[in-house]
């Protein structure tokens, strides 16, 4: 492994005390007919190797568009990066040439979709699909890549690899076929898995064994795991730390088990009480009331005012509340912090 | 509070298919009680959508009955079917596909007043959907916007009030939150309780996910491979489950509180579900049950009471653990 | 609710095409069109019969705008006065086509199975016809050279270029049909016609506004190529098409008769084709 690593040119002002990745203010607008929709409006966050972050949101809170800009994947235009950075190891990626960041991001950064059939090519076997991968990154001739994608497939555990290498996408099931874009995204040995709703569309059964083998790979390989999901059972089960996205920024991170026995922000409360529990089984759920904000249309202030049963005056005001240090490690975007956790 | 609303006998549901015949549904029994939530659980495949279209008469079942207040809904015909339909009515998945995107939330919502003509007076049908909308907690002057104008939760709201429109003793749900946010699901959840409650609605509850089953039904049937393979109280099935799949089930679902990881009790089931084109025989979960042995592939277990399971289960071996 | 319904779908899709400029750039453009066909006399003062061959391959002047052809015929009146028979023929064929797909792609569609077999197989032999082809056999046959063939050439056209248009509306019926919309109206109990009528149709007829409005510039196109192969109108009638194959042999000498019918072919078709995108837009609300 670390001699294919060393194929990979050395990245000019690696700073090997930085972190793995770190997002900085990072703001992605989008120009729409409604307007400029502020789908990221900075977010930070950042993520060491061997460590599983998780960024906990609901849909239209810009967590995948986030993971989305990492990747270099944005559609532009519509989106727009308008400020930020991206840093790979101390290094800012939006500010390095387009060939560089490139190859930064094919051989470091990989990602896996929610929805993996789309994510395949139908026309290709998996196997070619893989063995590409290594022929074009690697230049491995046709038989060593052909080998590699066999043991890949045997790495996500796929049973009876060495025949189904020649199977199309569709051949497999849904669990199946998650597991061959994790191979596809383990190929070339990256140390950031950004893993974007993976088990979303599978059943629970399926979705224990997926989440399993993500661990599993993650330890193996030392590798750092962001996990973008709305499922706050999945986050408690996998995550070291977790960032809370609302509105297009972070709204609190923490480590995951302070999160959940004292949240810090009146959104993430907001939520864990939202979720059906056993002990309260007849009562009514505690709801958060109202709709999250048009993109088109933030609030001024806070951006979860509207909706916060904590907020004062001075939440519906600009700027917005700045990122509290609540306590070590944890950072909440709320003026009234204290009150939320109880203090 | 027992009298039975909805009944299935040894409901059938075969499809044909390249690879012969699909059995979607292959025996299922239920009951469902006045002002009653009975949940249905399983995993994709597992037949429970295709209940759902047999007893609301989207499918015609291959075989069984489905009885509406002792009515069999597979034998009327005409003008009494279409009054027995009334009765039971769907609530379904996806809040984007439900609702044609070229009506208005009032047509939509007006659509039964014109199908059953006599339900409502003519000139009382816009107030019947203003009605209807405050119901179901939307703004009533939002009739006159589409579909697309509306969220995802906000667009459920609208699927339940037409269902609610003629007023149904029986609510097929359908996967009714499985599309929306946790903090609307919250919402739906809510709001549903609330008419159940108002209008004294029995609830047929399908879903995937346990923890909203558990939170909202009053018993709950275990579906694999198009049967029931064990049912009973909610408290019967999640506390003490004696079904292996069951089991499986309930410890496969992730727990929010990180207190408890890798002290759950956690049975990861290995390989997908069978194809039902093809169901192993005997017993449809033994390809991937840990405590299969040889009878279990020669004989089917019924659905029944046992030595050591207090409440129905399909399993031969059916024995109490609690999965947490 | 019958009033509120039809202030919603079609009076939003006027609200909203009120602001289109393209609507408006395309709508008077087929007023004035249709216009001309209607009363050409409104636009030329000159007898598009009068032809003085004295005035032979004449450039444009003040009084013939566009020149005079071989012939010595008044261009501009030629072009204007043969609106009428260009957009006869391209209206009603297309009328005639459209009436067909709707029905047989709505059918195919619908009931599927055996009836789609049938008519899609159907469609494909139509499809298999070579256009021109059949269309100079076929009009030929129906035209007498006593008369100007409108009648023939209209049938034709209609009867051969319905095909497209089925198509696309059978397989745009397969997807509205399977709408979860259309399981919740039928689990209310919705018949049939109310199904086809109410969910299935209006969520289907977009992009076959789009294939006839096509459909619709290439059938006026395809009468002035029948007429250039002499297979179209004939006798007395005067059109684009006829205009186009005279102009042809001449068109070194004098360009101007061949120009002009073919801007105004040129122009109608494009006008058409934006109206009926615009329409198309506006009765979808979700482009709102």
């Amino acid at each position: 492994m670390t001699d294919i690593k060393g194929q990979v040119d050395a990245l000019p002002g690696t700073d090997p005390r930085a972190p793995l990745l770190q997002i900085n203010d990072l703001h992605v607008e989008f120009h729409t007919r409604d307007g400029v929709a502020k789908a990221v409006n900075g977010a930070s966050f950042w993520l060491n190797p061997g460590e599983t972050l998780a960024i906990l949101g609901e849909s239209g809170c810009g967590k995948s568009v986030t993971a989305q800009a990492i990747m270099g994947i944005l559609e532009t235009p519509p989106a727009h990066i308008t400020q930020g950075e991206v840093r790979y190891r101390g290094v800012d990626l939006l500010k390095l040439p387009e060939a560089q960041r490139r190859k930064v991001r094919a051989n470091r950064i990989a990602m896996i979709f929610q929805d993996a059939l789309s994510a395949l090519n139908p026309v290709y076997s998996v196997g070619f699909q893989l063995a590409e991968l290594f022929r074009v990154h690697r230049g491995m001739s046709r038989g060593d890549a052909r080998k590699r994608a066999v043991e890949l497939l045997d790495q996500v555990r796929i049973p009876g690899a060495k025949s189904r290498v020649h199977d199309y996408p569709h051949q497999f099931s849904g669990g199946m076929r998650q597991r061959v874009m994790i191979a596809m995204a383990l190929a070339l040995d990256p140390e950031v898995l950004i893993a974007d709703e993976p088990t979303t569309a599978l059943d629970v059964t399926v979705q224990a064994q997926i989440m399993g083998l993500l661990a599993e790979l993650r330890r193996e390989r030392n590798m750092g795991l962001v996990l973008i999901t709305h499922d706050m059972g999945v986050v408690a089960d996998v995550a070291d730390r977790i960032s809370v996205m609302y509105a297009g920024r972070v709204v609190e991170e923490a480590p995951v088990y302070d999160i959940y026995a004292r949240p810090g922000h009146p959104y993430t409360r907001a939520l864990l009480e939202s979720i059906p529990r056993l002990d309260l089984k007849g009562q009514q759920l505690s709801v958060i009331q109202g709709l999250p904000p048009a993109l088109t249309d933030i609030p001024a202030g806070c951006a979860f005012h509207p909706r916060c049963r904590y907020a004062k005056d001075p939440c519906r005001q600009d700027p917005a509340p700045p990122a509290y240090s609540i306590a070590p490690h944890r950072t909440a975007r709320c003026h009234f912090f204290r009150e939320v956790l109880g203090e | 509070m027992s009298d039975v609303v909805l009944q299935t006998r040894s409901l059938v549901k075969h499809f044909k298919s390249r690879d012969g015949a699909v059995r979607a549904v292959d025996g299922v029994d239920l009951q469902l009680r006045r002002g009653e939530t009975l949940g249905v659980v399983g995993e994709s495949g597992c037949g429970k959508s295709t209940l759902a279209k047999l007893l609301v008469g989207l499918e015609k079942p291959t075989s069984g009955a489905i009885a509406v207040r002792g009515q069999d809904m597979v034998r009327l015909k005409g003008g009494d079917l279409r009054r027995a339909r009334r009765n039971i009515q769907m609530v379904m998945q996806d809040p984007y596909t439900s609702l044609n995107p070229r009506m208005t939330v009032g047509d939509i919502i007006g659509e039964p007043f014109e199908i059953h003509s006599d339900v409502v007076p003519k000139g009382k049908r816009r107030q019947a959907v203003q009605d209807l909308l405050d119901t179901v907690g939307l703004n009533p002057d939002h009739a006159g916007r589409y579909p697309h104008q509306f969220s995802g939760g906000q667009r459920q709201r609208i699927g339940i009030a037409r269902a609610l429109a003629l007023k149904p003793e029986i609510l097929v749900c359908d996967e009714p939150v499985s599309a929306l946010d946790v903090s609307i699901q919250a919402q739906v959840i809510n709001l549903l309780e609330r008419l159940q409650d108002d209008f004294g609605l029995s609830y047929i509850f399908i879903a995937h996910d346990l923890s909203v089953v558990r939170h909202i039904a009053d018993r709950v049937a275990v579906m694999y491979l198009g049967k029931i393979v064990e049912q009973g109280h909610d408290v019967a099935i999640y506390d003490q489950p004696t079904h292996p799949y069951t089991q499986a089930l309930i410890s496969a679902v992730p727990v929010p509180d990180p207190r408890l990881r890798g002290r759950r009790d956690q049975i990861v089931l290995e390989g997908d579900v069978p194809s039902p084109a093809d169901p192993p025989s005997g017993c449809r979960f033994r390809t991937r049950c840990w405590k299969s042995q040889h009878v279990c592939g020669e004989q089917e277990p019924v659905l029944q009471i046992r030595e050591r399971s207090p409440h129905p289960s399909a399993c031969h071996f059916a024995e109490v653990r609690r999965v947490r | 609710m019958s009033d509120t319904r039809s202030r919603s779908l079609a009076g939003d899709a006027w609200t909203d095409l009120r602001h289109n400029k393209i609507f408006w750039a395309s709508g008077v453009l087929v007023a004035l069109i249709l216009l001309m066909a209607v009363v050409p006399s409104l636009f030329t003062s000159a007898d598009p019969a009068v032809c003085t061959l004295a005035n032979q391959n004449q450039g444009p002047s003040s009084t013939a705008w566009f020149g005079y052809d071989f012939q010595g015929c008044d261009v501009f009146a030629r072009t204007v006065y043969g609106t009428r028979d260009s957009l006869e023929v391209g209206l009603l064929s297309t009328l005639l086509a459209g009436v067909l797909g709707l029905i047989v792609g709505m059918a195919a569609g619908w009931f599927g199975g055996v009836v789609d077999a049938v008519l899609s197989r159907l469609t494909d032999i139509m499809l298999g016809v070579p256009l021109l082809l059949a269309a100079v056999v076929f009009s030929g046959r129906l035209s007498s050279p006593f008369e100007d063939g409108v009648f023939a050439v209209t049938l034709t056209l209609g009867l051969l270029t319905w095909t497209a248009a089925a198509r696309v509306m059978r397989s745009a019926v397969i997807t509205a049909k399977s709408q979860d919309y259309v399981a919740a109206a039928r689990m209310l109990g919705a018949g049939p016609a109310r199904l086809v009528f109410r969910h299935v149709l209006p969520n289907s007829i977009a992009s076959f506004i789009v294939v006839i409005t096509i459909l619709l510039g290439t059938n006026i196109a395809a009468e002035a190529t029948l007429s250039y192969l002499g297979a179209g109108l004939g006798g007395d009638a005067i059109s684009w098409g006829l205009q186009i194959a005279e102009a042809r042999n001449y068109a070194r000498i004098a360009a101007s008769p061949l120009v002009w019918p073919s801007v105004f072919l040129a122009v109608t078709v494009l006008a058409f084709i934006m109206l009926g995108d615009a329409i198309r837009d506006a009765f979808d609300p979700k482009l709102r």
